[in-house]
């Protein structure tokens, strides 16, 4: 039998797209603040939002008269009219925060208009009024949500872990601290304060009290170029620091928070050769362009935005982390080379928020890590060790160099730079037959002419063999039939990432094709070097653009400085 | 054992015998020289197992016997003592050599001779071989083995091809290397041996060199060369050089030289040399050669890039070489070369370091490069000489 649904059950149904779990309570209640011009947002937090959310702001208040409308689907104050859909300046628009919230949860509301003596206080249960009443308090809102779910046992039935739902909730929270930084936000779970925002309007303070002193001054600011119509701003993390997993890159769209694949590899993609693969950078980015070229109303969580001209955001979101990344290089005290420490553990110093302590702060207020130019100083060869590393005395201390690693990374950047004007090619006297797995030979067949340009000449050969005849001059002592299959692994590394980076370009094709040939190429470990061909390495290694890291992001060295050798041996 | 012999003899001889000693093993014998009297001589051996040498020289023999020392030790120890006789004395029951000389004593721990692998010695060896002069054979060795390959990943090319047969200009014994991007022949002709066992081996690129350097301390400066044999084993898996120092040396000794050999078929490399040529130059060896160093310095920032103009003359000016290179960071380099040139004018790029190495073993005044075509090889050969055959790859610069 079919039948028209009555309105609460309509009202249920509807609140679960917008409010699915504590979190997008909090998060809809602290847009609201935030809409409302509040300079400080508190947000209290019991059992991980299960039993109570309270958000309390010194905002703008909302009239007595219209308390009962804001909590009615679709009303809003934010939106007059359909045009200004082009034009969304809030965060929030859409009317149904509130009503959602109250349909699924018990409401207690108390607000007080600037322009007015006296406040309501109002109390709704699954989205009906049950008392209300004038009450005096200061300016502002306070809206406490309790029994969230408490009459849709469906939903409720759901609810994760209490610390699953307070992770969620600390990164809402933490997200509108970074990128509202000029207000002050303190969250409390339980009674025990875990963030305090400054409220200073500077960002980095920010990530100092999420991510505690070392990382937070450790990020190196991105800072928007003047003049573009895209501007993107924010903090990205030095290539020493990163991550098992892309959860700290954080992306703001107009004070939005999104969600969204492309733009996160753009960040990841910045980064390209500089941190170990498999690894991500930890980045807080701010997008900020014109609101009629970005739809925010594509979802009802509006984590999703659709951008008019995505490429050119993809490009300067990418652009605006690399400069960072470069820039930064050069002059600052940020990128310092990862002691031994570091090389080791980087999560010691880099908490996940995962579990039950979150936004515990690093105590190491005040330390940023020692100078260092990225520059290589002049290296003076002393030996090598067990034919894999050298050792090498700097202006600061012992240099430990993997031999592999570094000659990766300096045929890397000769291919790259070589591939501008053209590879050189080296021609083999005789051409070297080589069998591929079949799942490679179509891809060789199909790229012969991205491998030519590369400085590899194959033809196929009948079947799944094909005749490499010639190889990039920089790679002539490697094996031409490894080459060959290195560079097939490149291809099919490049021409199939991940579903969400989107389609593979031709030129991460080539870099993936590129640094595949490197690794067969370059001088591998265990091989005894001569005193010349080691300092022709660290000569070479000097010239690299980025010499500490090999081209799949490992390190290329180990720095020791005599006031750390000082120390190991007690000297101090 | 008991052997009293010269300083000066035993310090040569462990020098010779030293260089098969492997620096590094799992297997400590191999660290060691194997000192055993033999016919009224004292052998000294040494084993990498790819390689191993035999150096006799002479001295008087009172008691027969075998022990292996510590290598360095014994060098060391020998080395440091004065030109005077040494007397060595071995204690089967502590296993421990007993060395004096002058008034100085020592006792050197060492190891059970039957632990030593056993090296081949020119008794065991099946056929006469072909016997060939020190002199010519350590110039071939060196004329070839530089092409040879370095790297592992394809074993033929680590090593220097040796084959004797008859050709049509006569008995020869060929030497060849490659490394996939050039190749180096050298043909010896040898009318006065009768080809009566062809064969046709790879030897390890490094004992060649390692047999050319022990030809050279030989046979240094003389006139009277003692030939050198090259002989097989009877299972015809190793290859044995035996050569001797002149009767009039100062230091008299033998010297025996077991190389492995390397399984598989070596390129044909008579297929790999050009027949035609479009362009042919003859300059002089040495202006080439100082024009490519020069070009060395801006070619090695430049993927070792050498670039080589060739301008045929007219009645009234002479041919051209101009040799060039450039690097995009510190510069570039021209040198200009008279030269006799017939053909086509061609502009052709090598790797300078192929064509340095090639240079420096081409023993005539003047040398002569044939080539077809820019991305056809190249062929260099000595003038007044076709015992010499160089063919090396150019390098193609995309545009």
């Amino acid at each position: 039998m079919i039948r028209i649904l009555p309105p609460e059950i309509v009202a249920q149904i509807a609140a679960g797209e917008v409010v699915n779990r504590p979190a997008s309570v909090i998060k809809e209640l602290v847009e609201n603040s935030i809409d409302a011009g509040a300079r400080e947002i508190r947000v209290e937090v019991a059992d991980g939002g299960k039993r109570l959310m309270r958000v309390a702001d010194d905002g703008c208040g909302i009239p007595t008269d219209e308390v009962e409308l804001a909590f009615q689907r679709h009303a809003t104050s934010k939106l007059a009219s359909a045009e200004d859909l082009l034009r969304i300046q809030t965060l929030g628009f859409r009317g149904e925060a509130l009503a959602s919230i109250a349909a699924v949860s018990r409401v207690t509301c108390a607000t007080r208009a600037a322009e007015e003596e006296i406040g309501t206080l109002i109390r709704l249960e699954g989205g009906k009024v049950v008392s209300r009443r004038p009450l005096g308090r200061p300016v502002g809102t306070t809206v406490t949500v309790e029994d969230i779910f408490y009459n849709v046992p469906a939903r409720r039935k759901f609810l994760r872990s209490s610390a699953t739902e307070r992770h969620h909730i600390d990164a809402w929270v933490t997200r509108y601290a970074m990128v509202y930084s000029d207000r002050r936000f303190v969250l409390v779970h339980d009674g025990r304060e875990t963030l305090r925002s400054p409220g200073t309007g500077r960002m980095r303070d920010v990530l100092v009290a999420v991510y505690g002193g070392e990382v937070g001054s450790a990020l190196m600011e991105i800072l928007p170029e003047e003049n573009e119509s895209i501007q993107v701003a924010g903090f990205t993390s030095p290539p020493h620091l990163h991550r098992a997993d892309r959860g700290a890159i954080t992306l703001f769209v107009n004070g939005r928070w999104v969600q969204d694949a492309r733009l996160t590899y753009a960040v990841i993609q910045a980064y390209h050769t500089l941190i170990p693969a498999g690894r991500y950078p930890l980045a807080v980015i701010t997008i900020t362009l014109p609101p009629e070229d970005v739809d925010v109303n594509v979802h009802p969580a509006k984590a999703e935005v659709r951008f008019r001209d995505g490429e050119g955001v993809f490009r300067a979101v990418q652009r605006a982390v690399r400069r960072a990344l470069t820039e930064e290089r050069g002059i600052s005290a940020i990128r310092t080379f990862p002691g031994p420490a570091f090389v080791h553990s980087p999560e010691a110093r880099f908490p996940e928020r995962a579990t039950g302590a979150p936004f515990r702060p690093v105590p190491m207020p005040g330390v940023s890590p020692p100078p260092s130019p990225d520059g290589l100083p002049v290296l003076r060869v002393i030996g090598q060790v067990a034919a894999t590393y050298i050792i090498a005395e700097g202006p600061d201390g012992l240099y430990l160099i993997d031999q592999h690693a570094a000659h990766e990374r300096v045929l890397y950047e000769r291919l790259m730079a070589q591939r501008e004007s053209g590879i050189p090619l080296q021609p083999l006297l005789e051409p070297v037959a080589v069998d591929l797995p079949p799942e490679w030979a179509g891809l060789v067949e199909a790229h012969q002419e991205t491998l030519r340009r590369l400085g590899i000449e194959v033809e196929p050969f009948g079947g799944n063999t094909f005749l490499v005849r010639a190889l990039p001059a920089v790679l002539r002592s490697a094996h031409p039939g490894e080459v060959l299959v290195e560079a097939a692994r490149g291809l099919a590394e490049g021409s199939s990432p991940p579903e969400e980076w989107g389609i593979a370009t031709k030129e991460e094709m080539e870099k993936a094709i590129i640094r595949q040939v490197c690794k067969e190429g370059a001088i591998k470990a265990g091989q005894v070097l001569s005193r010349e061909e080691m300092e022709e390495l660290l000569r070479a290694l000097e010239g690299c653009a980025s010499p500490r890291t090999c081209p799949h992001g490992r390190p290329t060295m180990i720095h020791i400085s005599t006031a750390q050798l000082a120390r190991e041996f007690q000297r101090r | 054992m008991k052997v009293s012999c010269l300083q000066e003899n035993l310090a040569r001889g462990l020098s010779v015998a030293g260089r098969a000693v492997s620096a590094r093993s799992a297997l400590p014998v191999l660290s060691h020289i194997l000192f055993t009297t033999d016919a009224g001589r004292l052998r000294l051996s040494s084993t990498n197992l790819e390689m191993g040498i035999h150096c006799w020289i002479g001295g008087r023999v009172e008691e027969e016997g075998a022990i292996a020392v510590p290598a360095r030790t014994i060098i060391d120890l020998i080395n440091a003592f004065p030109p005077d006789r040494v007397d060595l004395r071995q204690e089967v029951r502590t296993m421990t050599l007993n060395v004096r000389c002058g008034r100085s004593e020592a006792n050197i721990k060492g190891l059970d001779a039957v632990d030593f692998p056993p090296i081949p010695t020119p008794e065991e060896s099946a056929g006469d071989g072909i016997a060939i002069d020190p002199e010519i054979l350590r110039t071939a060795i060196h004329q070839v083995a530089f092409a040879a390959a370095t790297d592992e990943a394809r074993p033929t090319l680590t090593g220097v091809l040796l084959r004797w047969e008859a050709t049509p200009a006569g008995p020869t014994l060929t030497l060849a290397a490659a490394d996939g991007y050039r190749l180096a022949v050298r043909r010896v002709p040898m009318p006065d041996q009768p080809v009566l066992r062809p064969f046709s081996v790879i030897v390890p690129a490094r004992t060649m060199t390692e047999w050319a350097r022990i030809c050279g301390e030989m046979a240094k400066g003389r006139e009277e060369r003692p030939s050198v044999r090259i002989t097989f084993t009877p299972d015809g898996n190793r290859i044995l050089f035996q050569g001797q120092t002149p009767p009039d040396a100062p230091v008299p000794m033998e010297v025996v030289l077991v190389s492995q050999l390397i399984p598989g078929t070596f390129p044909d490399y008579q297929q790999l040399i050009p027949r035609d040529r479009n362009t042919r130059f003859i300059t002089g060896t040495a202006e080439l050669l100082k024009a490519c160093q020069t070009a060395h310095i801006f070619a090695r920032e430049n993927t070792n890039t050498l670039l080589l103009h060739i301008h045929p003359g007219s009645d009234l000016e002479p041919g051209r070489l101009v040799v060039s290179a450039t690097s995009a960071e510190t510069g570039s380099d021209v040198t200009e070369l008279d030269a006799a040139i017939e053909g086509a004018a061609v502009e052709i790029a090598f790797n300078v370091k192929f064509i340095l190495e090639a240079l420096g073993v081409v023993n005539s005044p003047q040398v002569m490069m044939d080539i077809i075509s820019p991305s056809s090889p190249g062929v260099i050969r000595p003038v007044g000489g076709d015992d010499f055959t160089y063919v090396v790859m150019p390098m193609t610069l995309e545009r």
